[in-house]
């Protein structure tokens, strides 16, 4: 796609912030039919209102009704999207250049978003946050560990992403080569293969309770437990397992 | 327990809840904070805490992919910590019957989020022709309405969850006859299961991803011996 | 080791083939096989972004797939192949005898669908298409992530419900 550099429309701040606040809601009537589509549309809504004609003009409304369509991403990744989706209505792009584009665009942020959040930030604040509590934290400590250290990633990459849209536009897949999103995952995994080894045993220990060391039968019983688990890996879903185990174990302690 | 004390409770697990998808995803939902919040609201912030901690271990399977379905930890885990902490101090059956509710509310609050979907499904099928003459009205009507569904959802999980399994947590907990600590491990290993296999299931094919493990566990002992 | 799943999924990559399938089933390489992509350079470059540095990918039209796919299924790392579209894959299978099964991963909404599942929507031609698949020898079930019941195009169609 050849992408012609044309000056960056003037977005007042206001649309700016109302747009990344908006953006927290991108999910909020996510369906099976559009996915995030009409959330996309719904948090695009107050900077189309620049389009010449303003609110309830003709370009105005069939944008509207473009950007609602079917759409999924990445939430956290969903800003990439909307700043470029804005940065092509107000440039005036071609429609259906515009459509192709946001089709091809959903399912990278999709995957880069699902690996660098879903499958590596997350774990590994929890992890953190498991160390906190393992090492004798207090409920306050380990809440707020959790909730600044998480969100101070979270919202700075749908800030970042909305940013990076807005300003690249059509041409944002660039964008997605930015190492912190290449090989973030990566990084954080063997961080959180340290902290796993470090934080799990003072946290079960924690769990198991003062007075009672974790005892050699509870070690065993979980290695041999991960070990199968992780055989079974793609068909296996834990909390399931969870479920059937605590169902058995709370039906034999009724009925002894 | 009563409507009365539920209600509350129903509150924050509608909150909770619409963190979990809709809005804002700080994850305020997950069980580490929202258990230990339940438990916060009945008194005990460390009864909360407790059951957050098991949660999370288990919820680290859970990776919310959009379309699939999935439990939502968010209300379960103010159902699992609120009953947890509700119980007398000591009794060994707390923690598992208490697990239990939560994992039975994360099944079937994750079933309550596929309805949900659906229900959004139906009411865009009625306003798809407005939304497609580009109607703000009907956009901003729809996104509004998923939301407030949403949290509908999430407070009456937690409200029917409190309703149902409250007396019966009660009830099991005052007859259970396994041995406290016996009770607690059957817990910690099987959450430290499910922890372990997701773990290795998001983590297996980073580079030298177990020497880096076996370097926390070093790091850990040494905490421990110098304790 | 043969390539571990031949599915159809209008998003093409996205987390739940990146992560949902790729990490668990180890995957190695992506084969995306689609025409229009495989000729346009913008859209190859995000769909490059997509995959992890440790994957790989190849472009290819359904011409070119149907001539390098035994190159690919006997390469010993696991791989997955993706269309976007069943007449994709239909004129795959076609050129291609020693596939045997394909993976519905998803097929979204558009006018004139119906749905079959949460992530299956279908057209009355898309579902003769599918019938012709499998009347031609190939399993056909839909599974959107690795843990969910793979189910078969017949229980899929009879059923015609959301679930």
């Amino acid at each position: 796609m050849t992408t012609a550099v044309k000056p960056m429309p003037r977005v007042p701040m206001l649309v700016k912030v109302t747009l990344y606040l908006r953006l927290l809601a991108v999910q909020g009537s996510w369906n099976y039919e559009s996915l995030m589509g009409t959330g996309i549309g719904f948090t695009m809504e107050p900077a189309l209102r620049l389009l010449p004609g303003g609110r309830g003009g003709a370009q105005y409304r069939s944008a509207l009704a473009r950007q609602s369509r079917y759409f999924n991403a990445h939430p956290y990744l969903a800003g990439i999207a909307v700043g470029a989706l804005v940065r092509a209505e107000l440039d005036g792009e071609d429609p259906a250049r515009i459509e192709r584009f946001r089709t091809a665009l959903a399912g990278p942020l999709g995957s880069v978003g699902d690996r660098l959040v879903w499958a590596s930030w997350l774990p590994f604040c929890s992890l953190i946050a498991l160390g906190v509590y393992g090492s004798g934290g207090s409920a306050f400590a380990v809440v707020g560990t959790f909730l600044l250290l998480y969100n101070a990633g979270h919202l700075l990459l749908r800030a970042w992403g909305l940013r990076l849209g807005f300003r690249r536009g059509l041409a944002v897949s660039s964008g997605l080569g930015n190492p912190v999103l290449r090989q973030g995952p990566q990084y954080i995994g063997s961080a959180a293969a340290l902290i796993a080894g470090t934080t799990l045993p003072m946290a079960l220990g924690r769990i198991v309770g003062p007075g009672r060391a974790v005892a050699g039968g509870v070690i065993v019983a979980s290695l041999i437990g991960i070990l199968v688990l992780a055989r079974f890996r793609e068909h296996a879903e834990g909390w399931r397992i969870a479920l059937g185990v605590m169902s058995l174990f709370v039906l034999y302690s009724v009925v002894r | 327990m009563s409507l009365l004390d539920a209600l509350p409770l129903a509150l924050l697990g509608a909150l909770l809840g619409l963190d979990v998808v809709s809005f804002p995803q700080a994850m305020v939902s997950r069980p580490i904070v929202a258990s230990t919040l339940a438990g916060a609201f009945i008194g005990n912030a460390g009864a909360g805490l407790l059951m957050g901690a098991v949660l999370e271990l288990i919820a680290l399977d859970t990776l919310p992919f959009g379309a699939s379905r999935y439990p939502e930890w968010g209300s379960a885990a103010v159902v699992g910590g609120a009953l947890n902490a509700m119980q007398e101090p000591g009794m060994g059956g707390a923690l598992p019957t208490s697990l239990l509710a939560a994992l039975l509310t994360a099944s079937v609050s994750g079933w309550s989020m596929v309805v949900l979907r659906k229900a959004i499904g139906s009411q865009l099928a009625g306003v798809r022709d407005d939304i497609e003459d580009g109607s703000r009205r009907a956009l901003v009507s729809l996104h509004l309405t998923g939301m407030s569904l949403d949290l509908l959802r999430g407070a009456l999980v937690t409200l029917t969850a409190m309703l149902i399994l409250g007396p019966l947590v009660h009830a099991i907990v005052a007859v259970w006859g396994t041995e406290a600590g016996l009770s607690r491990s059957v817990v910690v290993v099987s959450a430290s299961i499910v922890a372990g296999g997701a773990l290795w299931k998001v983590f297996h094919s980073v580079p030298r991803v177990l020497w880096f493990f076996v370097g926390g566990l070093v790091i850990s002992l040494g905490v421990m011996v110098l304790r | 080791m043969p390539i571990q799943l031949h599915r159809i999924d209008d998003r093409l990559v996205h987390g739940q083939v990146v992560v949902g399938w790729g990490q668990p089933l180890d995957i190695r390489f992506l084969i995306l096989v689609d025409d229009a992509v495989a000729s346009s350079d913008w859209e190859k470059d995000l769909y490059r972004m997509a995959v992890p540095p440790e994957m790989e990918i190849h472009f290819f039209d359904v011409a070119t797939a149907i001539r390098e796919h035994a190159r690919f299924a006997a390469d010993p790392r696991p791989g997955i192949l993706l269309t976007g579209d069943i007449d994709s894959m239909q004129r795959l299978v076609t050129g291609v005898t020693a596939i045997g099964s394909v993976n519905l991963g998803g097929i979204h909404h558009r006018a004139g669908r119906s749905q079959f599942r949460r992530y299956v929507y279908l057209t009355p031609d898309e579902e003769a298409a599918l019938h012709r698949l499998e009347a031609s020898g190939i399993e056909v079930t839909a599974q959107d992530v690795p843990a969910a019941r793979a189910v078969p195009l017949s229980e899929m169609l009879a059923e015609k419900e959301t679930r």
